[in-house]
């Protein structure tokens, strides 16, 4: 048995990386915006974003997946949270029910400022559903117990950023998903893409002066975790150089190709960071290069997650 | 206490595609799209005078540590007692995470359209339900007593099936002497699928 087989897969492509990406953006958007409104100050407008953004791109991510699925009624078995009892080596399992959770604790979170907002109450359906006596009732409980709601959303959150890190992991063939710096590098990167995202609502649709102390923090957390990414980045580069055909393959087809090269590492990453790092020492007379970064930061995520599913080598002895 | 195994000879397997034909007909496999639940790769090795052919067949390995069974969320791949894994076609959903798992390719799918076309083609189709597919061990024959169809049709007896837990048995007998290997362990699947290597004879 003295030959092998190298070989990407075409089973889990762009639709994936799409799974991840909006699973990343949509669960970090909703917990730092939560996180935002507990710790630094109400902000019932980015709580709306954030809820409304986290729930749309779950519900988009899940979408796409479950339009892939061979056999749909299925998926009822892993929408029962009991899956955790029987299946709790799954991180599909998981990471069901974190999305799940996500949007339930993350609407209640933001209904309050719903029911205060009046372009929700005048909504066909849903402004009858906001102002319901239920609804009333529910907003009430929120109220009292407004951060115990607000971490369980929170932590339901930050469990689907990992989540998208740990499934591709879980997956032993491949040396570039089998290490622990997966994980590591997709919460970096979900977390990343949320802030630049945020600020992205915060230089156009979010446009209040009393913001600008938000701009710059969200400004700062993004320039530490892209150049976290960065050095995450550098360590696979390195882990794969050696160690296994499987990783230096991998290697080969990402370091040689030029949409992870300048689209990803430079476009996505190098090229923001450098604008942010100039925004947050400087500042800028315009938004503009910082609604740049943030465009192309949000590019690089969707990049990352497509290369790193397409660059997966494996080793077969036939 | 049973814990079946398969040993596959690769210095008597002659690539004739048996083993193939037998499985798809018993198991009613995807043929028109190249889909089988075990497959013969044919290798030319070697340049000039000294190339060879080298037939491997490939199955699912019935791994003592399935990657696909820890990754399955529904619960769809389980194990039996006797090692052999199984997938309950009804409760798959056909999220293909077994089939990233695999690192022996084992997995592949069977869609909506295959229950149509197996209808036609087959006849009587046993399946209902689109889901994930791969070898079982021929289980169902298994349970009769009977070996897999594979091992029952292979003309030079390279494909045999047996009982590791069994020391009188020439599979367990082959395994326990270090002649039959299994495919890339260090991968930490403890794979149930051995392996005696060609002698890289010319023909």
């Amino acid at each position: 048995m003295d030959t092998m087989t190298y070989t990407t897969q075409n089973i889990w492509t762009w639709w994936i990386a799409v799974y991840l990406f909006f699973g990343g953006l949509g669960a970090a958007t909703l917990t730092i915006t939560f996180l935002t409104d507990m710790y630094c100050r109400p902000h019932r407008k980015l709580v709306l974003w954030g809820a409304i953004s986290g729930v749309v791109l779950l519900a988009a991510s899940s979408a796409v997946l479950f339009g892939h699925l061979l056999h749909h009624t299925a998926v009822i078995y892993v929408l029962n949270p009991l899956v955790l009892f029987y299946k709790p080596d799954a991180w599909i399992a998981w990471g069901t029910q974190f999305i799940l959770w996500m949007m339930v604790w993350g609407t209640l979170y933001a209904l309050p400022y719903m029911r205060e907002t009046p372009a929700f109450l005048r909504l066909p359906l849903v402004g009858k559903l906001i102002g319901s006596r239920l609804a009333g009732w529910l907003v009430g409980c929120c109220m009292k117990h407004r951060r115990v709601v607000g971490w369980l959303a929170a932590v339901n959150g930050i469990g689907t950023a990992v989540y998208t890190g740990l499934l591709i992991q879980s997956f032993p063939a491949v040396a570039l998903w089998h290490n622990p710096g997966v994980p590591l590098l997709f919460t970096v990167s979900a977390f990343s893409t949320a802030f630049a995202y945020l600020l992205l609502l915060l230089h156009t649709f979010i446009t209040d002066e009393n913001d600008q102390d938000l701009r710059h923090r969200y400004e700062r957390f993004d320039l530490v975790l892209i150049a976290t990414e960065l050095v995450i980045l550098f360590s696979f580069f390195s882990y794969t150089l050696s160690g296994s055909e499987s990783g230096y393959r991998s290697a080969q087809l990402l370091w040689g190709d030029l949409g992870w090269l300048v689209g990803f590492i430079g476009f996505g990453l190098l090229v923001p960071f450098l604008l942010e790092l100039k925004g947050a020492i400087r500042g800028w007379s315009s938004r503009l290069p910082t609604v740049a970064a943030a465009l192309l930061v949000l590019m690089g995520g969707y990049l990352l997650r497509h290369y790193f599913m397409y660059a997966g080598v494996y080793a077969y002895p036939w | 206490m049973t814990r079946y195994a398969m040993v596959i000879d690769l210095n008597t397997c002659v690539g004739c595609n048996a083993c193939m034909a037998a499985c798809a007909m018993e198991n009613q496999t995807p043929v028109w799209k190249n889909k089988w639940r075990t497959y013969v790769h044919e290798k030319e090795i070697g340049t000039a005078e000294e190339v060879r052919r080298r037939f491997l067949p490939r199955l699912c390995n019935h791994c003592d540590n399935p990657p696909c069974l820890t990754v399955c969320p529904t619960g769809a791949t389980y194990q039996r007692d006797d090692g052999i894994v199984l997938v309950d076609p009804e409760r798959c959903m056909g999220c293909r995470a077994c089939a990233m798992a695999c690192p022996y390719d084992a997995r592949y799918e069977v869609t909506y359209g295959d229950i149509k076309t197996g209808r036609e083609f087959y006849g009587d189709l046993k399946r209902e339900s689109p889901s994930m597919d791969k070898c079982s061990f021929c289980a169902h024959r298994v349970d009769k007593g009977q070996k897999p169809a594979c091992v029952e049709t292979c003309v030079g007896s390279a494909r045999m099936f047996g009982d590791l837990d069994n020391p009188a048995d020439p599979v367990a007998r082959l395994v326990a002497s270090g002649v039959a290997q299994p495919l890339m362990p260090y991968l930490g699947t403890r794979p149930n699928v051995y392996y005696i290597d060609d002698m890289k004879r010319k023909g």
